[in-house]
């Protein structure tokens, strides 16, 4: 009698569920504003969605190839799906998966790391849905709290205060390979200031120039045995 | 009743309610599917705790910044499509740049009182068309893509993925820092030294504050601030923002943060 691996049957099961969940919440999403079109009594212009796509679309549709082959290694399979659906990426998605990877002393791409890091997006997914739920819930009363001037700027920088701390916990470990990337991009945003725009574009060449110091790294730690 | 009372009524809150409750269902049914899976490898459940304990407390903070684009752009869409749009795939960078470029293309500016049905429902179409592919290349490449990974690094012997993803990670976190040293050295114009400090003063002190709490959690007895250490680390990071533009309202933003700052401490008196 042959026993089956749990987690082969896991993963198989993952692909599955994630691809009807992907599927189910594409067409809600594509079909949402038909719907929402037919109670307002105004089905959307489809010539000028078409134009906006070519404007705006376009360039979100490279970034989503890039995030899609970039990220998958980060976020494993299941996280994956999940983290596609949910969105946010860069500034919740990653970062919580990469901490509870370090936390959880797992190693990326691993069955361990794989399930880590389902279990860290799906959490983080919904913690979010609950908080935006209540927020929405009590917006009146929250909006002078949350739009408050004293408030406001700690808001504006949740992003460089994730970064900050991830810095630290990355770096630390790992000066010599963060040195030369850090140097890289500040001579670039000082140079060209309009590249601020395009950070998340300027995550590839750092994290290129990132992988191919560690590879040199790794070789010459093999070479020495 | 007005566009704008209709994206606010209670139908939308419906149709967008139910599309959330769905994803939040997808999320429960991950999360506990990984968690039984874990248990059957033979993972440690404390370690599976600190997972879901850590990841909950970080999403907090950046859940509460996603919820105030919700707000920013809840005056031209209504609070329930960016209430949908922010909890399921979008991402808050994202929304405000294509909601805006679709309003450009229906020829109305994105302000409440501009906006009509048609205009709507195509700005939303758009909104959820532009950002689909991740969604898409998943559905066709996930599974071939991400057994690949595996079996690389289920390999016996030693690997290169690991250091591949911490050495990506670095190159990510670097782009971030660099802009905000880009942005301070180099504001408006090419070595102006007029830029905002806010974001490398707030990205400094959450690195000091992440130093802080990682210390503090090697000490005995401290071990549990190791899972809330990038909150706290983070709240620090928020903390020095606000004082930063207390004691330094016009640094990086001339006459106009000055005109903010009269303003801010008032608000900070109020609070």
């Amino acid at each position: 009698m042959s026993m089956k691996d749990p987690y082969e049957s896991y993963t198989k099961k993952t692909h599955v569920i994630g691809r009807i969940a992907t599927l189910v919440t594409l067409c809600l999403l594509l079909g949402a504003p038909f719907v929402i079109g037919a109670y307002l009594g105004a089905m959307p212009d489809l010539g000028a969605a078409a134009r906006g796509f070519i404007s705006v679309g376009l360039v979100w549709t490279v970034s989503s190839v890039v995030e899609f082959l970039v990220y998958l290694p980060m976020l494993g399979s299941g996280g994956g799906y999940l983290a596609m659906i949910t969105g946010n990426l860069i500034n919740m998605k990653i970062p919580c998966a990469v901490h509870s990877r370090d936390l959880a002393g797992v190693k990326a791409g691993t069955k361990e790391n794989e399930i880590v890091s389902t279990l860290s997006i799906a959490v983080s997914s919904l913690v979010t849905v609950l908080v935006l739920a209540a927020g929405v819930l009590l917006l009146q009363p929250l909006l002078p709290v949350l739009e408050s001037r004293v408030l406001r700027p700690a808001f504006d920088q949740v992003v460089p205060a994730l970064f900050g701390a991830m810095a630290f916990r990355y770096y630390r470990g790992h000066l010599k390979l963060a040195l030369w990337p850090l140097l890289l991009m500040s001579a670039l945003f000082i140079l060209v200031p309009s590249l601020r725009s395009q950070t998340s574009i300027m995550i590839l060449p750092s994290g290129a120039l990132a992988i191919l110091l560690a590879w040199f790294g790794w070789k010459k730690e093999r070479a020495a045995g | 009743m007005d566009v704008m009372a209709r994206l606010n009524s209670g139908t939308m809150y419906l149709i967008c309610g139910g599309i959330i409750a769905f994803v939040a269902a997808v999320c429960v049914i991950f999360a506990l599917r990984a968690w039984r899976a874990g248990k059957a490898i033979g993972m440690d459940t404390s370690v599976m705790l600190k997972v879901i304990r850590s990841s909950a407390s970080f999403s907090v903070l950046p859940a509460v910044a996603i919820l105030l684009g919700v707000i920013a752009l809840s005056g031209a869409l209504g609070v329930p499509w960016p209430w949908l749009r922010l909890s399921v795939i979008g991402a808050l960078h994202y929304e405000t740049q294509v909601a805006h470029g679709a309003a450009e293309q229906v020829g109305i500016e994105l302000t409440g009182d501009a906006m009509t049905a048609r205009a709507f429902s195509t700005i939303a179409l758009l909104m959820s068309a532009c950002i689909m592919w991740g969604m898409v290349l998943n559905l066709f490449f996930n599974k071939k893509y991400s057994s690949t990974l595996l079996r690389r690094g289920e390999k016996k012997g030693p690997s290169f993925g690991d250091t591949a993803m911490t050495a990506m990670f670095i190159g990510l976190v670097s782009a971030y820092i660099g802009s905000y040293i880009g942005g301070l050295v180099s504001g408006n114009a090419r070595f102006d030294l007029a830029g905002d400090p806010v974001p490398l003063c707030c990205a400094l002190a959450a690195a000091a504050g992440m130093m802080l709490f990682t210390r503090l959690s090697a000490l005995k007895g401290l071990k549990w601030l190791e899972d809330f250490s990038l909150a706290l680390a983070m709240l620090a990071g928020m903390a020095a923002a606000i004082l930063f533009r207390v004691l330094f309202p016009a640094a990086g933003n001339g006459a106009a943060a000055a005109a903010e700052s009269a303003a801010l401490m008032m608000g900070g008196a109020m609070l």
